[in-house]
């Protein structure tokens, strides 16, 4: 009896010191985020001065403010979000089918494209970047959005075959044959066994595409030029204070209005999150 | 017979639009990188490039300061550090939050996985102004309570280099850590209770039960990982090297090198032997981890 109290004691005893060290792994690790919440709220400019504390004395909201008055954020919104539509419709719509069938039949060159495809979705686009510049300049695509939505939905064009095959993958085949016998045609086998399945994959495809054109930064500010046809990341990025010019604590506000939406996408498929980035990059 | 060959045109049929948008968008640039990388294409020959050979790729490669081999280098100790730091760390924490009857492990979870959450970039810009900037610098501030000068820490090579690592580390834990812990509770617990009674400690248990039994689950996505620390591009990219804004450390990996070569001293020729190479390294990666996974 008295051994297991002593037990139970130490037990209690060492949660807490697990309690103690996660509580401050958190606050270590979230550091950078409090500090950009807190700058940007705080309504003393205190910044210069060494007696920052992550609790501001006083709040305002004026950074916040300050984002969407002196800054056309929404029109990079409006940018973001037509560059992420188009991109999206655009390989969902070529890679739901392609996936499919790569998933159900077995035709003559399957094996080495897919091969292939897991080569080439090792290839860092910045690579090939100049050569993509080069090609696309006198066609008129550089400096259009229309050249942009290609790139982003051939980027992603890979991921969502390779990602979307294998969720096919694990879906049994044997519900579509007894669908077929119990009579279904080829369109309704699609619209009502094969999509209704695939829906997660799908999703989980839709919102990383949508994550990626969102984040993307790089092809943004080099294919794009002039101010109104910044998206969100190179608006942000041309936001950014230097160590001598720009507004940090509006910068800050800035970033958090841009994560918000994201965080909040994050953590409602975040489930999924581990096998819709592993699933794809290595089975074969 | 005809069956089949209808089944491979279907097939086809269904696939081609994705096919050909990688083939315009992925493909064609590749091959069109390699047909410059034989050329002297520069800012100065944008249409009059000639074709010199291999000599980019002797440039890269045996030109000793050429900045190729060296970045090489580079890249693979970066690799190398990031994965001993995030496995170890990962492994250990994961372990914690998976001792038994630990309550609000799920809170801790949750909070240890905003940063991967958060968009990459905004998160590196976070760091670089909020963190290691002069002037906004928390750490400097903090160095400053402690009466110390400021301390310009992406200025040198030696501590950008060390900033960029502790920054990646902070975007990629989460990931490992998730991969770990989802692999932690797949290992049988009975097996720990009978080593307790066999008297074997943390250390031991985790040398001899634990490690070997996640180690086939966690492969994919640490060989995943390891890519994705070797094509690395942001972390360095946007704390040292943003054009217009170069903060003096020269820690270029491949794909820095690279992206400077063709978009700042705009030597494509040479820029595109480079990237080359690198999909040849990661070309031959691939194919070098693939294979041992089927030999397993």
């Amino acid at each position: 009896m008295k051994l297991k109290t002593s037990k139970k004691i130490r037990r209690g005893a060492g949660h807490v010191c697990l309690h103690v060290f996660f509580t401050g792994l958190c606050f270590l690790t979230l550091i950078p985020v409090l500090y950009a919440v807190s700058v940007s709220l705080n309504a003393e400019n205190s910044l210069l001065g060494s007696n920052f504390r992550f609790i501001p004395e006083s709040f305002t909201i004026k950074n916040y403010l300050a984002v969407f008055t002196d800054y056309p954020v929404m029109l990079w919104f409006k940018n973001s979000m037509i560059l992420a539509a188009a991109t999206l419709a655009l390989s969902l719509t070529v890679g739901v089918p392609a996936a499919y069938v790569f998933s159900r039949r077995r035709f003559a060159g399957r094996n080495a494209i897919l091969k292939a495809l897991i080569l080439l979705y090792s290839f860092p686009s910045v690579l090939s970047m100049f050569a993509i510049y080069k090609l696309l300049g006198p066609m008129g695509l550089v400096d259009n959005r229309l050249g942009l939505i290609l790139i982003y939905a051939g980027t992603m064009a890979v991921f969502a075959l390779l990602n979307m095959k294998g969720y096919f993958d694990s879906i049994p085949q044997e519900i579509e044959e007894a669908a077929s016998i119990d009579g279904a045609g080829s369109l309704q086998l699609v619209s009502r066994v094969v999509m209704p399945l695939a829906r997660p994959s799908i999703l989980v495809t839709a919102v990383m595409i949508l994550i990626y054109v969102w984040n993307e930064y790089l092809f943004a500010t080099t294919f794009m030029t002039g101010a109104e046809n910044y998206t969100l990341a190179a608006g942000l990025y041309s936001l950014q204070a230097t160590e001598i010019s720009g507004s940090w604590p509006v910068f800050a506000a800035a970033s958090l209005v841009i994560s918000f939406p994201i965080l909040l996408v994050f953590f409602a498929i975040q489930r999924y999150m581990t096998s819709g980035l592993t699933a794809g990059g290595v089975k074969g | 017979m005809k069956k089949k060959s209808k089944n491979t045109l279907w097939a086809y049929l269904c696939s081609s639009p994705s096919l050909i948008l990688i083939l315009l968008i992925i493909i064609f640039p590749i091959l069109y990188t390699a047909y410059i990388s034989f050329t002297n294409m520069n800012v100065y020959h944008w249409f009059d490039f000639e074709f010199v050979g291999l000599k980019n790729y002797r440039d890269a490669l045996f030109v000793f300061d050429s900045g190729f081999l060296s970045a090489l280098l580079r890249t693979v100790l970066w690799t190398v550090v990031s994965m001993i730091l995030q496995l170890v760390i990962a492994f250990v924490l994961a372990s914690l939050l998976n001792i038994q009857n630990f309550r609000g492990r799920r809170i801790y979870k949750t909070l240890l996985m905003i940063p991967w959450a958060m968009p990459g970039y905004v998160s590196i810009l976070l760091w670089k102004t909020g963190m290691f900037n002069s002037q906004f610098g928390l750490l400097n501030q903090w160095l400053e309570k402690l009466g110390m000068n400021p301390i310009r820490f992406l200025a040198g090579d030696v501590s950008a280099f060390i900033c960029c690592s502790v920054v990646n580390l902070w975007l990629a834990l989460p990931f490992m850590i998730m991969i770990m812990d989802g692999a932690l509770q797949a290992v049988d617990r009975s097996c720990y209770e009978s080593a307790v009674l066999d008297g074997a400690g943390w250390f031991q248990r985790a040398v001899y039960i634990t490690i070997p039994a996640i180690r086939q689950i966690i492969a994919p996505s640490v060989l995943i990982t390891v890519f994705t620390t070797f094509k690395q591009f942001d972390v360095v990219y946007l704390l040292t090297c943003q054009s217009g804004a170069r903060t003096g450390a020269n820690i270029h990996t491949i794909l820095t090198y690279a992206y400077e070569n063709a978009f700042i001293t705009n030597n494509y020729g040479y820029s595109s032997a480079i990237s080359i190479l690198i999909f040849v390294i990661l070309i031959g990666f691939s194919l070098l981890t693939g294979r041992r996974k089927k030999e397993r």
